[in-house]
């Protein structure tokens, strides 16, 4: 068994933000790691792997099993709404990348909305300039769950007088945009200026064949921009899960998911056709009052575990694995400036979100250039601080 | 679950919360060799953890 008990990604140069929210823990930490920025060679080198309909050869998770926790989450709106720290923190962070690009859109696609976290976002005041939404005439956000979805009213959502038109569409983002319209499809090729998703990809059981559709509804030159938990999330969780598990029942058994990593997003947007790929990360760590008030926040946020292969028998989680659990985590990850060993008062829990921006192929894009083309050496202009680490 | 129904996790959580001494000599016990952990390590461990737990939760 491998475990990753002292690994930390070491930001260069660490940005620390503090942030207060409510009474349910205490702070929350930002680290932004490194920017990677990948172009794909000149030339058509994508490969379709567009299946029809249905959902392809790959099946992880349980999509409806996973709309069933988010009704239930949903249910509850107080609940739901206080544990929308993470979305909307991610959403916000996806806006400003938005303000990146200098364009104004007609119509934006957002899949995986939950409950609206991105119309939100495009709505908060940004210093020094308008909000983003002044940008967009039509957002359609579409989401697995409807109730989820309409959780909450345009009122809460946006302000009366905003220029932006919302649809809703309840939908299994998983399926709709495989197949156009006279397939059975919703969309037509070519239809959306934008693509967005935040925080939802990683429940997708057939990541090619979604990310080829978001491709094939884009219009030509037209960005996708997603922001998808990743890599080490949840690891401080998932080895504590394996440990209490191995000790108590003598055995593990799949509690958090198995999550895609960097490295693995940026060949697969390549391989669907994508342009221009940037990739950053972004890794949120979130102190917990104790590791019982993490496991609630994550099923109130309708994340409850949803693989296939999970363990179904009464109690998904033992209560004696349950009950050792704390202990374990606090003494393998409790603060003591993030050694372990307990000491703190919190528990931390570190929530690895990969930011990543593709272009589809459009007449008049900026091409990189050849390899070996480059004349002067990048060494030379960026000295030693040019390395990514 | 709406109400303001006490739920039982968070009367176990309560229960582990004020089992702080036994919680983390449970905890020590399997991070002190993680690397090999089998069934019932630390069965002494937990069981007095667990009749601490269970003390608690008793009471309301």
């Amino acid at each position: 068994m491998i475990l990753r008990t002292s690994f930390r990604f070491q930001p260069r140069q660490g940005i620390r933000q503090q942030f207060l929210f409510g009474n349910r823990f205490g702070h929350l930490q930002h680290r932004r790691c490194l920017a990677i920025a990948a172009s794909t060679e000149s030339g058509n080198n994508s490969i379709p792997v567009a299946r029809k309909g249905g959902t392809g050869s790959f099946q992880i998770f349980d999509r409806n099993v996973k709309r069933l926790q988010r009704d239930r989450a949903a249910a509850n709106a107080e609940e739901s709404r206080n544990v929308d720290y993470l979305r909307d923190e991610v959403a916000n962070r996806l806006v400003e990348r938005l303000y990146d690009i200098n364009r104004s859109y007609s119509h934006v696609l957002d899949l995986g909305a939950g409950a609206c976290h991105l119309a939100r976002a495009l709505h908060r005041p940004h210093p020094g300039l308008e909000p983003f939404a002044s940008r967009i005439k039509h957002l359609t956000s579409a989401e697995l769950s409807s109730k989820v979805l309409n959780r909450d009213p345009d009122s809460y959502v946006m302000p009366s007088e905003s220029p932006m038109k919302l649809t809703r569409l309840a939908q299994d983002e998983e399926t709709i945009l495989l197949a156009p319209p006279s397939q059975g499809g919703l969309f037509e090729s070519n239809t959306f200026d934008a693509v967005i998703s935040c925080g939802s990809l990683h429940w997708i059981n057939d990541l090619p064949s979604v990310l080829s559709g978001i491709n094939r509804v884009l219009k030509p030159d037209s960005p996708f921009l997603c922001a998808m938990f990743g890599g080490d999330t949840l690891y401080e969780l998932r080895t504590s899960l394996q440990l209490a598990g191995m000790d108590r029942l003598g055995g593990v058994s799949p509690h958090v998911s198995p999550l895609a990593d960097v490295r693995d997003m940026g060949g697969l947007l390549q391989r669907t056709g994508y342009r221009l790929i940037t990739i950053d990360i972004d890794d949120i760590i979130v102190d917990y009052e104790d590791v019982f008030a993490l496991v609630k926040d994550l099923q109130a946020m309708g994340e409850s575990n949803a693989v296939l292969g999970r363990r179904k028998s009464l109690a998904a989680l033992s209560k004696d694995v349950l009950v050792g659990l704390d202990g374990i985590y606090r003494e393998l990850h409790g603060r003591a400036e993030d050694g372990g060993s307990g000491g703190g008062v919190g528990i931390p829990a570190t929530f690895r979100i990969i930011y990543m921006i593709g272009w589809k192929e459009g007449s008049g894009q900026q091409q990189p250039l050849k390899r070996g083309s480059g004349e002067v050496n990048l060494k030379d202009i960026l000295g030693d601080q040019g390395g990514l680490g | 679950m709406p109400g303001n129904k006490i739920r039982p996790v968070d009367r176990l959580a309560q229960a582990v919360a004020k089992c702080g001494l036994e919680s983390t000599a449970y905890g020590k016990c399997i991070a002190k060799d993680f690397n090999n952990v089998y069934k019932d390590k630390c069965l002494a461990e937990f069981r007095v953890l667990q009749a601490c737990v269970a003390k608690h939760m008793g009471k309301k």
